[in-house]
Formats: C-alpha cells, structure tokens, sequence
C-alpha cells in the first residue's frame, strides 16, 4: 500500500515536470491570456513573483536616484499593489472571489517583496551614496 | 578582522555585501540540509499531496451552488466537516514532522548569527535610506554607538536577507508550505519557520 502511493506520487511528479518542459511557450502566453483559467495556486505564485521584481526594481532605483524617506515605503506598497491589482483585474480579468477576495491576492508576496525593496534600497543607497 | 575582499574596499558600507553574501550562503546550505532531512522523504510527499488534495476538494465543495433540499444541504455540511478535519489532521502532523527536522537547521542559523555578531558588533554595516519607527530602530539600532537613527547594524540588515531571500528560495525551489496548511501564507508569510 506504501509503495503503491509511494509510486502515485512519483507518478504525479513526473507529469508535473513533462508538463512544465513542455508548455514553456503557452505558459508565457497565459501570462497575458484573459480567457486562460487559473488554479489558485498558479495566480498566487504569479503575482508573488511579479512583486517580487517590482520590489527589487524599485529598491535598485530608488536607492540609485536616491529617494529618500519613509514616504517611499507607503508610495512602493501602493504602486505594487496597484500593479498587481491591475495585472489580476484588468489584465487577467480574474474573478477574486474565485480566489478568495482582493485582501488574499493583493497579500501575495506582499511582505517578501517589502523585505527584498528594502534589502535592495538600503543596500544601493550605502554603496553608491557614501 | 579584514571582513571585505579587496575589490569591494572603496566601499564605506562594503561590509552590507559580506551580510548578504553570508546570508545567501547559510539561506543555500539551511534549504539542502532541509531536503536531506524533509523535502526528500516520501512521509512529506505523502502530506503534502494529502493536504493539496483536501485543500482543493475543499474549494470545490465551498463554491458548489447549495441545494435548496435540506438534507442534501446536511449531507453537504457533514462531507465539508470532514474534508477540513482530515486538513486540519494533515496539517498538523506537517508541522509536527517537520518540527523534528528543523532543529539542525535552527542550530546552523544560530551559530551564523552568532559568528555575524562577533565579526560586526557595534559596526554601522549600512545606511539607512529613511528615519525608522521607534519598534524598528531598537532593532535596526541594535548595540551601536551613537544616536544617528539612520545607523543600520547587521541585526536589521541580516532579518531583511533571512526574509527576502529565503522565502524567495523557498518559493524559487517548490519547498514553500502547501497554501491549504494551517499558518501558511497570510499577510505576513515569512519563510517557513518549521525549517528555521
């Protein structure tokens, strides 16, 4: 019965990775697809990852510029999350509720991605700025 | 103690990279020491495909239309009950297999903590783009001189690599917690403390 479930798994494991090797090209054009459907999971790690880069981007630029402040915390959580807000609504057009309400999708990566602007800011405003 | 390579020594700040550095590096060896221990055994596999299964059995029994007869709308309840028993079960024997696990992982942070503490104690690493609130900059603070709020100690710098990069690598190699165990996600999903 273990090895039975044991080999389910690896099954189900080696499907997954076929189907990632093969559908590289369609999932990047998912990525911009209105009509595509989504699991939870898939819109979740999306839109952890789009936070993610517009985290690091923006703590590269603005420690470069440099922007100084705590304002800019407040301006970067609301440029990413209306970035984000806006891939999932206006791009996607995906149904929230289908995904647990705007509060579940705009949390995704949320505080990951604050850590790493902050990392990314901090660390180019004391390397190029002194 | 030099703590730059020469290439970075122009930099006022340079001793912020070997932070990072060290921080990348104990992120790289916490998550393989993790998958020997955890990721790799077939009692995690088996959890975690029980947990996403139940999660997504769960959501479609959630958004089903109720029927308006009332003992299908009984037979509906009790059948969900018992999905997020088995959940909550799954879940908490996750956490609990994982528990064992991670204390060698909680032993490798705590001695690089402790080696990043004696080689940058009371040493301003960076600097601070922005003045932080009085919780952050007892952190941010933590055992420097002076009382220049911008002064940024290796505690506050080395929490902001432990976060960022490890939830990232987390996520980057599939080990993050399935979104349907308890604790995971929220609004503040930090990497997962059973393997901290």
């Amino acid at each position: 019965m273990k090895e039975s479930k044991s080999a389910k798994l690896n099954q189900l494991q080696q499907q997954e990775n076929h189907q990632n090797a093969h559908l590289s090209p369609s999932k990047l054009a998912k990525l911009f697809d209105p009509d595509a459907s989504w699991d939870k999971d898939q819109l979740g790690d999306v839109l952890h990852w789009i936070r993610q880069v517009v985290g690091l981007i923006s703590g590269l630029l603005w420690g470069s510029i440099p922007l100084v402040g705590g304002i800019w915390i407040i301006l970067f959580l609301a440029i990413s999350s209306g970035i984000v807000y806006g891939y999932y609504a206006m791009i996607l057009k995906v149904d929230e509720e289908d995904f647990g309400g705007h509060a579940a999708l705009l949390q995704e990566g949320l505080f990951a991605s604050l850590t790493l602007f902050l990392l990314a800011w901090i660390l180019v405003y004391s390397l190029a700025h002194f | 103690m030099a703590t730059t390579i020469p290439l970075f020594a122009s930099f006022k700040y340079a001793d912020s990279l070997t932070v990072v550095g060290i921080s990348f590096c104990t992120a790289l060896v916490c998550e393989a020491i993790s998958w020997i221990l955890i990721y790799r055994t077939s009692s995690y596999k088996s959890l975690k495909y029980s947990i996403d299964k139940a999660t997504k059995k769960l959501e479609t029994m959630k958004t089903e239309n109720p029927s308006s007869k009332l003992s299908i709308k009984k037979s509906k309840t009790k059948k969900i009950d018992r999905v997020e028993t088995s959940l909550k079960e799954s879940s908490r024997d996750l956490s609990l297999f994982k528990f064992k696990s991670g204390a060698v992982v909680a032993l490798v942070l705590f001695v690089v903590f402790g080696l990043l503490n004696s080689l940058f104690e009371g040493k301003v690493v960076a600097k601070l783009p922005f003045h932080p609130i009085t919780i952050v900059n007892k952190m941010s603070h933590r055992g420097l001189k002076g009382d220049d709020p911008t002064d940024c100690s290796m505690a506050f710098l080395y929490l902001l690599c432990s976060i960022s990069i490890r939830t990232n690598l987390q996520k980057f190699l599939g080990f993050s917690p399935p979104r349907g165990a308890a604790g995971a996600g929220g609004l503040f999903p930090m990497p997962d403390p059973k393997t901290n």
